[in-house]
């Protein structure tokens, strides 16, 4: 069984990997000695009719012990529940990077605060479906959507929130280890649901530096209110020599909102979707 | 028996007669033909739900190629396929198919009147196999069907308190069957949000697509709310008043305590439903937003309405199938049930527990993690019961005199199927591992384990109570032979998706090779699915048996299984009123292999020859 | 009596294989042997009366979804127009009154029925339908004038909350006037006596419970 759980690069995945395997091991001690008690069971106590079957209603000492035990296995799987859930959910370590995913049918729309490390400015980088993060860095993540409920699952990381239209909600993963991800949406949210994915990129500290000055060359960052505007275009222009599929605001051009829709279902569902917007 | 059931015993015996068909088989008010009624309607039902079961199958091992059979479907749920859109003909599938032998003659059957599956239709699917089968099959079935049956004659009652209103439940029954049914065929197709309808998605149907075909969901379920509530109230009133004499609370049997604790969450946990279904209502077509953020709604209020009654619904679901199998495993090993009290005191605390653990399907729904924390200890106390349960089963079968007949096997693979089902929710009810397993196919093999492992104990059920219900004896061969094959393709089909749960495969996505960290394991669901067919197939042998035993099946003795219980006293098939006198009770109902009496069983109603009577005193 | 494992406690399993009588196994009853205990006796509460509480449970889970609901937004919004704004409270404070009239005038019926005095107790049923049909009056012209100043049930929160657990009620209070109708009808027919009350009786209860739950809902919705 163990070999089909999927690479944990986060840092509380080995605490979730190593409940689960305790779980694994005593359901497997208890699914043992229930089968074999019932193929032992089933085997001496066959049909025999020069025998007759033990008359008893029961023992009580006996039930409170298969009362008791299975409390007490019960109670410390729910402790040790606690203490894991709560390192990761309630510990939530300081980090300076920061990211908006907002779930839309049925893209991720991805939002960086750009340099001045605020959201709704005008150096904010807005695109679907690319998360860029840093290696080893724990990132702070505000989750929304604009219509229905998603949910964020990315298998690698032991990460999986729901995201709420009408509310953001906060939460934090770190990846330790670099390379790509697939970033499937796991709740049902309408016909484009299956193939709805994104994918996450954990950077080395060169590749995040590269990536990152792409976006926001150091040059212009430093300048003022008049050339944001400008910076940012250019950073647009940039961006689509590098990635021409993604980059251009997915709002101000349908044809592009199509075209990404198309690749992120793969042609699968196309159909379906541009029947639904006719 | 209070003055009020004999009266209604001896009214319906004395009318009798003077029934004409339509009276006696359609709108009957006899509490058996009211459960036969149930029994065929969800026998048709478990049909349906498993065509559609097949389609999914399909879907999921060779995704995107042509399902053969379907080309009936009309667009746009189902488009005409062409040559090259069969299982061989993809390109790039081969690799996830050739390894097995079945693939090939797969390949050849997708030309056979195949058609595409458009991915909105195989979210109504999905959608409408879990409604049908929870709603429309294993209610109606074990408490529809089984409650109707057995309820009266196993405590030595003449009829159901309300005959009246039982029939009316049935009646309120039909048109919500007729109208799920029947939501495939309007504009948009049937509801697409999942069983759990889960706003905003369902709330407004331009999110969905899916427009008449929900409100009729919805409003089928409206309906089916009523006609539970009128069973509940006829269950509850009939097993509170109208006991033989001397049938006490503790000398009921055990199906009829789980009858009874599951009428109860039946009438307490289906209102909510209603009440929740209302307000989806309104939001799809009055205008308002309950479910809408944009007009001040909470998403979130729909999963603890949906839940809170959610929950219960699935002890509803499961707790009668407990309870049979509590009386055929005694009646088999020939020996008294292991702790009849703590046996009926587990059901009543299940009952209790079940109302505070709905929060542990919203772990990651946003929920406040605090909360999260709370529904966890709470679900790991609601395994208690379940274990005391299933160890006593064990108890049970240690020192019996084991008979394995059909009924015996069946109710044996329920318990085997129960184990691993509670054992894999104690996965899901830790918080932290349900972060990576909810929405997953763990969670569909956890519930298949129990909800669908309840078939086994409605297979149970049947082939026990088959001689009583109508009078023939079903086939023991064929019986044994259908629970072998039900069986080992059940586990089969099932037991893989925990395999695929635990690499993360998602629920509820139609194609599983549009995500490149699924393609490893894609081979097992192309195991899964050839077995999930096999397991459709085994059952045209339970037909088979079904039918024949109706119709030339051998005449049932009056106790067949030589059983202690009192409809076992009733002649096969009861006549209007059951019983020819009312049956006193003496004892309770598991008295196998008494050492007061020289053969094994010992009826409830069997009056002991003063000899022994004077021993004891 | 000791019934259930009580006699495991007492024996253990080894000793119970035997295959003879023990003594201290027959004289358990409920189990081997033992006389049948008397038989039950008349129902403590007859299956009408029974059915009657069922139904009034299972409403009562119904309303606790709704009102569960209402509180969420109610509580939950941070702006929440007091009752006293929209809603004609004055008005609805004398409706209130009808209704818990009709209450004891039903009372008062059952009191006569129950005395086996036909003239009053028909009497008394008349002035309960009438009181329910004035509260179902005023609501539904409440209803239109709130509806011709605005106040829909798409409006908003407000609006779709109101008319869901009012409008709810409201249908219950028809479905019991309409059946206090009918049982009114009989009555008056001599369908009723002191011994064969249980038609009125149960549907008395609805009545009560119908005024219960406004009492619940009037100070809910109406007076904050
Ligand atoms: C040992 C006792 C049990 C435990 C600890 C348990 C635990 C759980 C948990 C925690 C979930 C939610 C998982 C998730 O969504 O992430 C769940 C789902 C479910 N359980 Fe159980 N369960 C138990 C027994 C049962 C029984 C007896 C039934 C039915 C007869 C049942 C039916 C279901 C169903 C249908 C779902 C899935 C609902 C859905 O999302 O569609 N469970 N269970
Ligand atoms: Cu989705
Ligand atoms: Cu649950």
């Amino acid at each position: 069984m163990m070999q089909w759980l999927p690479e944990d690069v986060s840092p509380y995945g080995g605490s979730i990997d190593a409940l689960f395997y305790f779980i694994y091991y005593i359901t497997a001690a208890a699914f043992i000695l229930v089968t074999a008690l019932m193929i032992i069971f089933l085997y001496q106590y066959r049909r025999d009719d020069s025998r007759r079957a033990v008359y008893t209603h029961g023992h009580t000492g006996l039930e409170l012990v298969w009362t008791i035990i299975p409390a007490l296995v019960f109670i410390g799987l729910g402790l040790a529940s606690k203490s894991i859930w709560e390192e990761v959910k309630l510990n939530v370590p300081e980090t300076d990077v920061e990211i908006r995913v907002t779930g839309k049918q049925f893209n991720w729309e991805v939002l960086y605060p750009g340099p001045d490390k605020e959201f709704e400015t005008d150096d904010d980088y807005q695109v679907d479906n690319d998360i860029h993060v840093p290696v080893g860095k724990p990132v702070r993540v505000f989750l929304g959507s604009k219509d229905v409920i998603h949910s964020l699952f990315m298998p690698n990381l032991r990460f999986k929130q729901d995201m709420l239209p009408g509310r953001q909600i906060e939460a934090w993963f770190q990846a330790n280890k670099a390379g790509t991800y697939e970033v499937p949406c796991a709740e049902l949210c309408g016909f484009g649901h299956s193939g709805m994915k994104g994918t996450l990129y954990v950077d080395t500290p060169e590749d995040y530096a590269a990536w990152y000055d792409k976006r926001w060359p150091p040059a212009e960052t430093n300048g003022g209110d008049a050339s944001a505007a400008e910076t940012t275009e250019e950073v647009l222009a940039g961006g689509a020599v590098m990635d021409a599929e993604t980059m251009p605001e997915p709002e101000a051009e349908p044809a592009a909102t199509e075209e990404e829709a198309e690749s992120a279902m793969e042609g699968a569902a196309d159909s379906a979707a541009q029947e639904a917007t006719e | 028996m209070s003055e009020a059931g004999a009266a209604a015993a001896h009214d319906a015996h004395a009318e009798h007669h003077e029934l004409g068909f339509i009276r006696t088989y359609i709108f009957s008010t006899d509490h058996k033909m009211i459960g036969r009624q149930f029994m065929f309607a969800s026998i048709l039902m478990l049909i349906v739900g498993g065509l559609l079961a097949m389609m999914m199958r399909w879907e999921l091992a060779w995704p995107e190629t042509a399902v053969p059979f379907t080309s009936w479907i009309s667009e746009p749920f189902m488009y005409p396929a062409d040559e090259d859109s069969t299982v061989g003909a993809v390109e790039g599938l081969s690799e996830f198919v050739d390894p097995f032998p079945g693939a090939n003659f797969a390949k050849s059957l997708g030309s056979v009147g195949g058609a595409h599956m458009d991915p909105a239709f195989y979210n109504s699917v999905f959608t409408m196999h879990a409604t049908i089968m929870i709603f429309f099959v294993v209610m109606p079935f074990m408490v529809g069907g089984f409650g109707n049956f057995l309820i009266p004659l196993m405590i030595g009652a003449g009829d159901m308190a309300f005959p009246i209103l039982n029939m009316l439940s049935f009646w309120t029954a039909v048109p919500a069957t007729i109208m799920i049914v029947y939501s495939f065929f309007v504009e948009g197709g049937a509801a697409a949000g999942g069983w759990t309808m889960y706003a905003t998605l369902s709330a407004d149907p331009t999110l969905s697509g899916v427009d008449t075909g929900a409100d009729l969901w919805v409003i089928s379920l409206l309906i089916l709310g009523v006609s539970s509530l009128m069973g509940a109230i006829n269950y509850i009133t009939t097993v509170v008043n109208m006991r033989a004499p001397g049938m006490t609370w503790f000398r009921m049997p055990l199906v009829i305590w789980s009858l009874f604790v599951t009428a109860i969450l039946l009438l307490l946990a289906l209102p909510v439903l209603t009440a929740a279904l209302g307000m989806l209502l309104f939001d799809r077509t009055m205008g308002t937003s309950f479910f809408m953020p944009g007009g001040g709604g909470e998403p979130i209020l729909w999963q603890h309405l949906f839940w809170f009654f959610g929950h219960p619904e699935v002890y509803i679901l499961v707790l009668p199938a407990m309870g049979v199998t509590s009386d055929i495993l005694s009646t088999f090993s020939r020996k008294p049930i292991f702790g009849y009290k703590a046996m009926a005191f587990s059901m009543i605390a299940l009952a209790f527990l079940s109302w505070i653990v709905w929060g542990h399907h919203m772990f990651v729904s946003g929920m406040n993690p605090v909360l999260g924390t709370a529904f966890m200890l709470t679900t790991m106390v609601i395994a208690v019961p379940s274990a005391i349960k299933t160890f006593n089963w064990l108890g049970t079968l240690w020192g019996g005199n084991i008979r394995f007949t059909s009924p015996m096997l069946f109710a044996l693979g329920f318990v085997s199927n129960f184990v691993i089902g509670g054992l894999s929710g104690i996965y899901m009810a830790s918080t932290p591992v349900d972060i990576f397993i909810h929405d997953t196919y763990f969670i569909v093999a956890h519930f298949h384990y129990v909800v669908a492992g309840i078939i086994f104990g409605m297979f149970a059920a049947l082939y026990y109570w088959f001689p009583k219900i109508f009078g023939r004896m079903m086939n023991e061969t064929l019986g044994k032979v259908h629970f072998a094959l039900t069986y080992i393709f059940f586990n089969c089909a099932f037991f893989p998706m925990h395999f695929l749960g635990v690499a993360g495969h998602m629920r509820r996505i139609y194609n599983p090779l549009q995500y490149e960290f699924l393609h490893d394991i894609q081979w097992w669901n192309v195991f899964i699915t050839m077995s999930a067919f096999c397991l459709g197939l085994s059952q045209l042998i339970f037909f088979v048996n079904f039918i024949w035993s109706l119709i030339a099946g051998k005449k049932a003795d009056k106790n067949p299984w030589e059983a202690n219980t009192l409809e076992w006293t009733a002649p096969s098939p009861p006549g209007h009123g059951n019983f020819e006198t009312t049956p006193t009770v003496y004892r309770g109902p598991y008295e196998y292999s008494s050492p007061l009496v020289k053969e094994d069983w010992l009826p409830q109603d069997r009056k002991l020859g003063p000899e022994v009577v004077t021993a004891s005193q | 009596m000791p019934r259930g494992s009580a006699l495991a406690a007492g024996l253990p399993a080894s000793q119970l294989s035997t295959h003879e009588t023990p003594e201290a196994l027959v004289a358990v009853p409920g189990y081997g042997g033992g006389p049948p205990p008397p038989s039950i006796p008349q129902p403590p509460v007859s299956n009408a009366r029974m059915g009657m509480l069922m139904l009034i449970g299972a409403e009562t889970m119904f309303f606790a979804g709704l009102i569960g609901a209402y509180v969420v937004f109610r509580f939950g919004s941070p702006v929440w127009p007091s009752g006293h704004l929209y809603l004609p409270v004055g008005i609805t404070w004398v409706n209130t009154g009808f209704l818990l009239f009709s209450c004891y005038t039903m009372w008062k019926a059952m009191r006569c029925i129950k005395a086996d005095q036909q003239q009053p107790f028909v009497r008394w049923l008349a002035i309960t339908v009438l009181l329910g049909s004035i509260f179902l009056g005023v609501q539904g012209f409440e209803w239109v004038q709130l509806v011709h100043d605005g106040l829909t049930i798409s409006a908003g929160m407000y609006g779709a909350t109101f008319y869901t657990l009012i409008g709810c009620h409201g249908l219950h209070v028809l479905a019991a006037v309409l059946w206090l109708g009918i049982v009114l009808l009989q009555a008056r027919r001599g369908k009723f006596s002191q011994q064969r009350a249980i038609g009125v009786e149960i549907c008395s209860m609805y009545w009560y419970y119908v005024g219960a739950v406004w009492v619940v809902l009037f100070p809910l919705v109406y007076l904050n």
